[in-house]
């Protein structure tokens, strides 16, 4: 019985990566730019999206000057959406950045807000290129399928997904503490005079966290999109849990939000086994619970949050 | 017995300890003082007292209540007041908007929803009183943020005052005033004096000892030292920090 | 960012009388510029709904991005009480907001210790379970089908009983609850209640430390403003005859937020009126020319946060002000009226 659930537990595990890699990239940017964004779903939405255009030329897209593009054979093509994918989701968080800088110092429900309407005409353009309706992101076939050992039926994907997002989140990890940048970041999301002080332009780096962290959400959003499927509202599904694990995990807690995110996969995925529909609303409930019971979070500090 | 009486208070944020052991008394009619050097706790001291953060341990007693952990608002109600020293105002309000809100009356009835607020003549000639007294005259209808910064400091008092408190708490009212307006100010509480008991965080030395009756010496989260500006003079803490040379 | 200051004392003001008079002439003149009468009602029905909601938003300054739900919430209480205690208007009326804003309460004991983000973020959490709980729960809201033939009942008036079943007819009820509901909430914004609500927008520590419960207060004005939202939403169900569960959404919680913003909710009284129109009308009129009409109105948004966060109240009251004080001898009393 207890076996049985292993596959649900090994979902959970490849939801809960996912979910803390898209929260991630939202808590550096909360760090270093005090502004709960709001797109960041729709920017993780777009990610899927791109990929989309990639890998599959169907259902009449706007992509036929890509024809010769698509003759390529599946792999090379994933691989080529796995760096397009997060590059195209960049470039439009740092062209987001451009256009909050003038809510900077103000009321950060501003921000708040310019977000949300980001947020809007994210999913408006992608409704205009893509329609209203799903889809499904080819993948190649050395991920895709399942397999049964022991009795039990395993999905490649979720595996795949799980390492995946398990792997990037200790790439993200040796960069943040090993690396010269990632301690600037880390002093200008503690203190952005602390990188004034250091010698470091605060504009620029914004601007790139800002990026990169939308980068975060739209590799997350390519790796989730086989599991989810593609249509344009998948970006509220996203930010909900984000929100949730931020909270859990506590502002500027790296591990915080990594086990806060594992603890979010699981409760979705074990709902979701048992009582399908209500998955979601299990992770309100938890979200409830905890800020009810630990306004800030499980390691938080007090933070911006609470402005 | 003392008005106000505090024991044995202790506070800490995480593992910092920041109040060691105070123990404050004040009596009615009296204008104490607070003094010490930064960090050493003055405001954590003034923020314990008046219910912005609640001990943890020791207790606050006022008037013969145990008033200890309460509600900032149940300690106004009860007859405390306080200043801030950062300025904290309504500031899409006018002057006299800032202190109609605080007041006693007015409060009474908010959850009044259709009389007009505007038309209580009798709330608006108290706060106007109220502006009078702290030298706004003339500024009623200003905004606060077109204010002048010493202006500002003086409304940041008469919003306290408009509570109507038995005992008011004054946080730094000198902070960024020139000589001026630190003059116009000692002018002001010395008035305030004859009414209501105070107690003064300050730093100016030569302010705090022209108008204290007592003076506490705060360091390392502790009363190290009390007693009158004459006293307080001979005392070699502070003599050592010479600052007590200014008074 | 400053409220208007004029005419805080007076019951019914200009700008009111002029609200009257357009809307109480809109069945007249709606369709000879171009739009229709099915129009009307929604606009009267999301004003109500964002009257309330600027309560929250605009004087109070809580970021609720859940409200959509209160409005759906009204909405089937209104089907409900229809269909399984007695169809009556006034009384399908009363349990749409003795409902919502029983919800809302609920709700409230939740947030209203809450301030700034956490708020907000506490709000689409509480917005999004109910949502989920309209959706999965058939056998009461029929999920996404939505709870079907709701009747537009008779206003029964004791000596007479007209019917709404026509749009305009509809209207004219929709018209007499906003007359009433905008001068109830001109006096509850000047009164000594609404005034605490922008001292506590402005400084929620000093409201606290002048001796109020800040969180009663917050606790009160977010099940009013519920209660508004049921009031709207009972009218919604009889202009849709239908309740739905897209407005739970949040996406248009969000798009509340957008209307009142947009309008200037934050810095006047019209705000709301002047966004729920705006937004009305751009869907209508830009609407026959795209299809994505909601793109251009969300770039429109976003210009408008970056540039003019005050929104098209903020607009009209850098134009008066100007105006002003090109005219001397007038004293630069600036703003809309009101």
């Amino acid at each position: 019985m207890l076996l049985d659930l292993i596959p649900h537990i090994i979902n959970g595990l490849a939801l809960g990566l996912l979910f803390a890699l898209l929260a991630l990239g939202f808590m550096l940017i909360i760090g270093v730019m005090e502004v709960i964004n709001l797109a960041h779903g729709s920017l993780f939405a777009l990610g899927a999206y791109v990929a989309l255009a990639m890998m599959a030329p169907d259902g009449g897209l706007p992509f036929a000057f890509m024809e010769p593009y698509y003759a390529l054979p599946a792999v090379p093509r994933y691989l080529i959406a796995l760096v397009v994918g997060p590059l195209v989701v960049g470039l439009v968080g740092m062209g987001l950045e451009l256009c909050l800088r003038r809510t900077y110092g103000s009321d950060p429900l501003y921000g708040l807000l310019l977000t949300f309407g980001a947020a809007l005409v994210l999913e408006e353009t992608i409704r205009e290129i893509w329609g209203s309706s799903e889809y499904a992101l080819p993948i190649p076939r050395g991920i895709s399928g399942g397999f049964i050992a022991g009795d039990l039926i395993w999905s490649t994907y979720r595996i795949y997904a799980a390492v995946f997002a398990a792997g990037l989140i200790g790439v993200l990890w040796l960069f943040l503490n090993k690396t010269p940048y990632g301690a600037v970041i880390k002093a200008g999301a503690h203190d952005s005079e602390m990188v004034r002080a250091l010698g470091y332009n605060l504009t620029r780096l914004r601007l790139l966290v800002f990026g990169f962290g939308a980068a975060l959400a739209g590799i997350a959003g390519i790796v989730m999109a086989p599991i989810w499927g593609i249509r344009p509202v998948v970006g509220v599904d996203a930010v909900i849990p984000a929100f949730v694990i931020i909270v859990l995990g506590g502002v500027g807690s790296f591990w915080g939000a990594v086990s806060a995110g594992i603890m979010v996969g699981l409760v979705v995925a074990l709902t979701a086994a048992f009582l399908t529909d209500w998955s979601l609303l299990s992770m309100y409930l938890l979200l409830l619970a905890v800020v009810t019971f630990r306004s800030r979070g499980l390691a938080g500090k007090s933070s911006v949050l609470e402005a | 017995m003392a008005l106000f009486e505090a024991r044995g208070l202790h506070k800490r944020f995480g593992d910092q300890v920041v109040l060691e052991e105070i123990n404050l008394a004040f009596e009615a009619g009296s204008l104490s003082g607070i003094m010490g050097p930064n960090g050493a706790g003055k405001t954590t001291c003034f923020n314990v007292l008046t219910g912005r953060y609640r001990p943890d341990r020791g207790s606050v007693r006022f008037d013969g209540d145990d008033i200890t952990g309460w509600a900032p608002h149940r300690i106004v109600r009860r007859g405390i007041s306080r200043s801030f020293q950062i300025m904290n105002l309504f500031d899409e309000y006018s002057a006299l908007d800032n202190v109609v809100v605080a007041l006693p009356s007015v409060r009474s009835r908010s959850f009044d929803v259709l009389h007009a607020i505007d038309a209580d003549s009798e709330a608006q000639d108290r706060a106007e009183t109220i502006l009078d007294r702290v030298g706004l005259r003339g500024r009623e209808r200003v905004n606060v943020r077109s204010l002048s910064y010493g202006e500002r400091r003086a409304l940041e008092i008469g919003v306290a005052l408009a509570t109507d408190p038995r005992l008011l708490f004054v946080d730094e009212p000198t902070a960024g005033l020139g000589t001026g307006a630190t003059a116009r100010l000692a002018e002001l509480i010395q008035e305030l004096k004859r009414h209501t008991t105070i107690v003064m965080i300050e730093h100016d030395m030569r302010f705090l000892f022209g108008l204290a009756d007592r003076i506490s010496v705060i360091h390392w989260g502790q009363v190290i030292a009390e007693g009158t500006p004459d006293e307080l003079r001979e005392n070699p803490w502070v003599r050592r920090s010479n600052l007590g040379g200014l008074a | 960012m400053d409220y208007d200051i004029k005419q805080t004392t007076a019951w019914v003001t200009g700008p009111i009388l002029l609200s009257l008079v357009l809307f109480g002439t809109m069945p007249f003149w709606i369709e000879a510029v171009g739009l229709y009468q099915y129009l009307g009602v929604e606009v009267l029905i999301w004003v109500i709904f964002a009257l309330g909601f600027n309560l929250l938003l605009g004087y109070t300054g809580l970021p609720s991005f859940g409200h959509g739900a209160f409005l759906g919430i009204g909405a089937y209480a209104f089907g409900l009480a229809q269909f399984e205690v007695w169809p009556n208007l006034w009384f399908c009326l009363a349990a749409s907001v003795v409902v919502t804003a029983l919800f809302g309460a609920v709700t409230a004991l939740f947030l209203s210790h809450r301030r700034g983000i956490y708020f907000a973020l506490m709000s689409i959490a509480f917005g999004q379970i109910f949502y989920f709980i309209a959706s999965k729960w058939t056998d009461v809201t029929h999920g996404e089908d939505g709870l079907l033939n709701i009747q537009r009942l008779p206003v029964e008036l004791g000596f007479a009983q007209l019917s709404i079943r026509d749009n305009a007819e509809l209207y004219y009820l929709c018209f007499a609850i906003y007359a009433v509901l905008v001068i109830v909430l001109w006096r509850l914004t000047n009164s000594p209640f609404g005034r605490l609500l922008r001292a506590i927008k402005q400084n929620e520590t000093r409201v606290a430390f002048v001796g109020y419960p800040v969180t009663l207060y917050k606790w009160a004005v977010f099940t009013l403003s519920c209660a508004i939202a049921g009031l709207a939403g009972g009218l919604f169900a009889m202009a849709q005859e239908g309740a739905y569960i897209n407005v739970m959404s949040l996406q248009w919680s969000g798009i509340v937020v957008l209307m009142v913003l947009i309008g200037g909710g934050f810095v006047s009284f019209w705000g709301p009126v002047l966004g729920v129109a705006l937004y009305f009308v751009a869907r209508d009129v830009l609407g026959a020319y795209t299809d994505t009409w909601l793109l251009w109105f969300g770039l429109m948004f976003v210009v408008l946060v970056m540039f003019k966060p005050q929104g098209l109240a903020g607009i009209w009251q850098d134009l008066s002000r100007r105006r002003a004080a090109e005219r001397p001898g007038r004293t630069a009393s600036a703003g809309m009226e009101g």
